[in-house]
């Protein structure tokens, strides 16, 4: 989705990258997280979650997955 | 209002940039305008439908695809406008604002409405569903000096930042602040201009039931706005971008920058009248103050690039008002009003018409008023209605730039000679 929405290349997305050498600011961490909210039909917990790297973003979403009882399978 | 002082510097145009329903470039503006080219046409996008007439003057360029995905999140059209225009001018002044040069620009920007598309995206999405989350970006994107910030961001600029909004005088005031920012010393540079984005349903809708929009002609529709001709029926709402990089005349000179034109004199006035309708005695005072302010007579003034909107009760107050500031000689100045083949820029005018009058001032040839057809007794004036004309005399040009609210912006441009 990063290189999707982002116009990001497969090379940079990778899970040690860090978001803010991606382009990736705040602002648009929360744009992304709201993306990924809609695409799965996941809800944040509003808590404030630091996220540095695309693989945190992936552990977050994870997480809320397993929290929400969430099938990815059916959410796309 | 005296503002003359020992130390001020003379005000020099060192770059020009515009993002047109004309074209992309400054080149272009002024080449189309010569050519009586217009810019009018009729908007294919699916709410077409929803509108009386959706004939427009778009940009046609493909803004979007000169951003990334990325950096278009917190980018509205009007900032992506100002981005494009705003780079012309200051490659053409060949600055560079990453070093400490960055600290002595000054940023101008006027808009009448910001980001536009965002925000109407925004109230749509809440509008039609309770639950709906308006992106994350909204509010940076549709802020009024969201396209100052962006400026200042991609070219850090670091001096100081104002965002002008007096509707479709916003560009010709934020022009007219920065001329005198660097003329009394405040800054060195001044990016300065303005940008506008408003082709959305709801905006176009607005200006619809205002009523001030151009019959669209049956036959013709790029023809339908007809500035000081009888026939005239008001204008069509454009979108797009000016900006111009001033800089004092000793800091051109110093760093051998090409010099296109001196700006020298403004003019800033208010009705307080009525909140839509002209007053020719507020429009009068403007000019009068501009001409004041360059220290020249009516008799030195060459031509004009007319606020000129195509609405049958403003081009008549403007001409009374131009009759009032040059008395007999109104009748033998050129006077062009561009928008008939631009269209009306809104917050974008002012500056786009500078741009415009820079470039009629560098080729000695005025622009014409396009689509006039018949004599208004009411507007009695030479409008260039032949086409363009070749005036190799050319010195000193007075563009006008008149606002709901009753704001009178007026610029002078002249030909920019060294004293030695």
């Amino acid at each position: 989705m990063l290189v999707e929405e982002f116009g990001l290349t497969q090379e940079q997305v990778q899970p040690e990258s860090k978001l803010e050498e991606l382009g990736v600011d705040s602002l648009a961490t929360v744009e992304f997280m709201f993306m990924l909210e809609d695409k799965f039909d996941l809800k944040m917990t509003g808590e404030p979650v630091p996220l540095k790297t695309v693989g945190d973003i992936a552990r977050e979403v994870d997480t809320l997955v397993v929290q929400q009882g969430i099938t990815l399978g059916e959410a796309d | 209002m005296n503002t003359e002082s020992a130390d001020m510097q003379r005000v020099v145009v060192t770059g020009v940039g515009a993002l047109t329903p004309l074209g992309e470039g400054a080149e272009a503006l002024v080449r189309a305008l010569e050519e009586g080219r217009s810019g009018i046409r009729f908007l294919d996008v699916p709410w077409a439908k929803s509108l009386n007439s959706a004939l427009a003057a778009p940009v046609s360029t493909p803004v979007e695809s000169r951003f990334t995905k990325l950096r278009r999140l917190t980018l509205d059209r009007v900032a992506q406008l100002a981005l494009l225009a705003a780079g012309e001018a200051l490659t053409q002044a060949g600055l560079d604002f990453s070093g400490d040069e960055g600290l002595h620009c000054g940023l101008f920007w006027g808009t009448g409405i910001g980001g536009a598309t965002t925000l109407e995206q925004a109230y749509h999405e809440s509008f039609l569903d309770a639950q709906a989350r308006p992106r994350p970006t909204t509010i940076v994107a549709f802020m009024a000096n969201g396209s100052a910030g962006q400026l200042s961001i991609e070219f850090k600029i670091r001096g100081p930042s104002f965002t002008y909004s007096s509707a479709c005088s916003s560009s010709a005031v934020a022009l007219g602040e920065a001329f005198l920012a660097v003329r009394h010393g405040r800054v060195r540079y001044a990016l300065a201009g303005g940008s506008e984005a408003l082709l959305t349903l709801g905006v176009m809708k607005a200006w619809e039931s205002l009523q001030t929009l151009a019959k669209p002609d049956p036959v013709r529709p790029e023809t339908s706005c007809r500035p000081f001709s009888r026939d005239r029926s008001g204008f069509i709402l454009g979108e797009g971008a000016g900006a111009l990089v001033l800089e004092t005349e000793s800091s051109a000179r110093a760093r051998g920058a090409t010099i296109l034109a001196e700006i020298v004199g403004y003019g800033n006035t208010t009705d307080a009248g009525h909140i839509t309708q002209p007053d020719a005695g507020g429009q009068s005072r403007a000019m009068q103050e501009a001409l004041r302010m360059a220290q020249l007579a009516p008799e030195q003034v060459d031509a004009i690039n007319a606020h000129g909107t195509g609405t049958v009760v403003g081009d008549g107050v403007e001409t009374r008002a131009l009759k009032i500031v040059f008395g007999d000689r109104a009748a033998h100045i050129p006077i062009s009003a561009t928008k008939a083949l631009h269209g009306h820029l809104m917050g974008a005018s002012g500056a786009v018409e500078m741009v415009a009058a820079l470039g009629a001032l560098q080729r000695g040839i005025v622009p014409p008023t396009a689509h006039w057809t018949t004599p208004d007794p009411a507007c009695d004036l030479d409008y260039v209605t032949e086409g363009a004309r070749a005036l190799p005399t050319l010195n000193t040009l007075m563009s006008n730039s008149f606002g709901f609210g009753g704001n009178n912006a007026v610029l002078i441009a002249r030909r920019y000679t060294w004293a030695g």
